[in-house]
């Protein structure tokens, strides 16, 4: 028998037990909908995640720690010995960890190396307040601002760096310092309030008599040190979507006003002057090799590094996880659904015996006859592979305006790869002819003469 | 020519043997009707089988037309069964969720027929069974007479050279087997196929040329091929089987 009849053939006994068909080809379609899903997604948030790793870091840059608790793992098993040299500790994850920070000599060390071109402090500070004449004061981060993030400008300039004494801020401010629009905010003043550290060593002692004897004057202490400078509204930005969760409210000034508010906060503590890490943007760093050669010399100095392509990885491994979990549940459905293929093959060969039983003493092949059967079993594995996919590429167009108006996103977070949907779908038939092996092998060897015997 | 040589057919090993048949020798001239007559249990089917090849002997040979069937084997066997014989069974075996077309194709797509050479073949044969307006009618809306007819049109269709019945009228009421008689009889003068049918009604087989009567396994009587065979006066349906050549 020629292929295209056994394929006719197939699809006429598929089309004879359509709801047996449809039953045995849902259950595939539910794994395959898992599956397809998984791949969108993952499609979808990789891209997400390059995308915030495009527009919020340079590549040429490194992370650079003194610490590889920092950029890489390291043991939280065991409790640590205290170094006072450490500076603070931090919390991650419930285990306590000393972390070292880099000093100004450390950073010195760092940008003295020859293929080092710059390096800038990552600087975020919790102010006390922004405020403006008679308007409420609000709380808020100040970060120096990166040369590559990329945010839109509403109105003004996005200067790079931001001029001395400048600040950008994104437009969930305008309001509430009472603007109407990005273009009235421009060039005007905002006042940025820092407080310095209460410093008992240098303190009154008058003064500390007093707060002991009225607690409630504490307070007032705390107040008289604050520190209040005045920045001009350089622009106004449009929260990027891209931007890291949590960062969307940051206002932007340059690193030197951020690295000198900060040590207005930090004067006088053990936090003065360390940073968890700082970013050394490397001479042609854009090369891979050329920014390799820029680790090595950083670790030979006893630092860690991390470059961007290796953040991502980090953040891939991340979604990787993730998928893997998915895709496992979509998996065992599939595996699940095999059965169902067999249970079905095995009833068709049995509802279709005399049939077969025909076939074979008009001569068909027991090659052909098999082929008959696998032929059955990979047309219901394409009906469920359609069917799954099709329903997961409903789901897609369906969720991705809502995840869209959900985060503010202008990508989609579901994406579909022609070529993915088709191995898939081909994956799944190829799943099935297996399925369908054994019954088309029953099929196959089944004897005429039983096959025809009548009553 | 068919030539059956000391065939025994024995089931089961040591005590428990049945034989089914016993050193049973004859030979068929081509283009004859044969009639293999017996009780259930005398051993009609499995001579049958054995002469289809579907089913091998304990001993013996046939010869069909110079090929001996316990020589063919696999692909080969597929094969001669593809092109040299065709089967007419009781219970007609036609797939009912299929049209007549459909069925009548089957023996063709088996053979690897072309499928212009199918179209006009599985056409001819519909007609010369006189159900040409039945061709894309589902087999499951036919008539008892009309299904029988068809799986002739299908057993005729590739040109056999051995066409094996199966009790053909035994699903059948008495004037519609007659008729039913009366088709193959004359499809058989037409296209001067050998025509060997598996029964136990003695007045169908008196109508055949040569009758071999079975008991037990062995050939009781033989009736020789001088006997007067009835032909139909007037063509059974509308189409004259003589268009089918």
């Amino acid at each position: 028998m020629y292929i295209s009849d056994i394929i006719r053939r197939s699809g006429r006994s598929i089309r004879s037990a359509k709801i047996r068909t449809l039953l045995t080809a849902m259950a595939i379609a539910v794994g395959t909908f898992a599956l397809s899903l998984t791949l969108a997604a993952s499609n979808g948030a990789q891209e997400f995640v390059d995308q915030i790793i495009s527009e919020n870091f340079d590549p040429s840059e490194l992370i650079v720690a003194a610490d590889e608790s920092i950029v890489g793992n390291a043991d939280t098993s065991k409790p640590q010995e205290y170094d006072p040299s450490f500076g603070a500790s931090a919390s991650g994850a419930g285990a306590v960890i000393q972390v070292r920070r880099l000093t100004d000599e450390d950073i010195n060390k760092i940008r003295d190396l020859e293929s080092v071109e710059s390096v800038r402090e990552g600087i975020q500070l919790n102010i006390q307040y922004i405020t403006r004449e008679g308007q409420k004061k609000l709380v808020g981060t100040v970060a120096g601002f990166s040369p590559s993030q990329n945010p839109e400008a509403l109105a003004g300039n996005l200067l790079r760096p931001p001029a001395s004494q400048s600040i950008l801020l994104p437009e969930g401010y305008l309001e509430p310092l009472g603007f109407t629009n990005p273009e009235d905010a421009v060039g005007q003043k905002v006042a940025i309030a820092v407080r310095k550290p209460v410093n008992t060593a240098t303190l009154d002692p008058a003064l500390i008599a007093d707060i002991q004897a009225d607690p409630s004057r504490l307070s007032q202490l705390s107040e008289s040190n604050i520190v209040i400078e005045e920045f001009t509204i350089a622009a106004i930005f449009k929260k990027p979507t891209t931007s890291q969760p949590g960062t969307e409210l940051y206002m932007y000034v340059n690193n030197d006003d951020a690295r000198r508010l900060l040590n207005i906060t930090t004067e006088g503590t053990a936090e003065f002057g360390k940073f968890l890490t700082v970013n050394a943007k490397i001479k042609n760093g854009e090369n891979a090799d050329t920014l390799k050669a820029a680790q090595a010399d950083i670790s030979e100095l006893g630092y860690y590094s991390l470059s961007v392509e290796e953040t991502q990885a980090f953040l891939n491994q991340a979604i990787g996880i993730l998928q893997a979990v998915v895709a496992t549940f979509g998996a065992i459905a599939v595996i699940a659904s095999i059965f169902g293929i067999i249970n079905t093959m095995y009833i068709s060969v049995l509802q279709r015996t005399r049939e077969i039983g025909l076939m074979k003493a008009l001569g068909m092949r027991k090659l052909d006859i098999g082929r008959l059967f696998r032929l059955e079993a990979a047309l219901i594995g394409l009906i469920g592979g359609l069917l799954g996919t099709g329903l997961s590429l409903i789901a897609g167009f369906v969720a991705n305006p809502i995840i869209r108006n959900a985060i503010d996103y202008d990508g989609d977070l579901l994406r579909f790869e022609p070529l993915q949907v088709g191995a898939l779908v081909i994956i799944l038939i190829v799943v099935s002819i297996l399925a369908g092996w054994l019954p088309s092998r029953k099929a196959a060897k089944l004897d005429p003469i039983e096959a025809l015997r009548t009553e | 020519m068919i030539t059956v040589k000391n065939l025994s057919k024995i089931y089961g090993k040591k005590e428990n043997t049945f034989t089914a048949l016993n050193d049973v020798s004859f030979k068929i001239p081509e283009g004859a009707t044969v009639a293999i007559v017996g009780k259930s249990g005398s051993g009609k089917s499995t001579l049958m089988h054995i002469m289809s090849g579907l089913d091998s002997p304990t001993r013996g040979t046939v010869e069909i037309d110079g090929n001996i069937l316990s020589e063919l084997k696999g692909k080969r066997m597929d094969r001669f069964r593809a092109t040299s014989m065709s089967f007419i069974f009781q219970s007609f075996f036609v797939e009912p969720n299929q049209t007549s077309f459909q069925n009548v194709t089957l023996p063709l797509e088996i053979a690897r027929v072309g499928r212009r050479a199918r179209k006009s073949k599985a056409l001819a044969a519909l007609e010369a069974v006189g159900l040409s307006d039945k061709v894309d009618s589902k087999a499951a809306n036919l008539s008892g007479g009309q299904k029988q007819r068809l799986a002739i049109a299908r057993a005729i269709v590739n040109k056999p050279k051995l066409i094996f019945a199966d009790e053909p009228t035994g699903n059948l009421d008495s004037s519609t087997g007659d008729k039913i008689i009366q088709l193959l009889f004359g499809l058989n003068k037409a296209t001067g196929s050998t025509l060997i049918i598996v029964t136990h009604d003695h007045e169908l087989a008196a109508r055949c040329q040569i009758r071999i009567n079975l008991k037990d396994g062995v050939i009781s009587s033989m009736g020789g091929i001088k006997t007067v065979v009835p032909v139909a006066k007037k063509p059974v349906t509308k189409a004259s089987p003589r268009k089918y050549i």
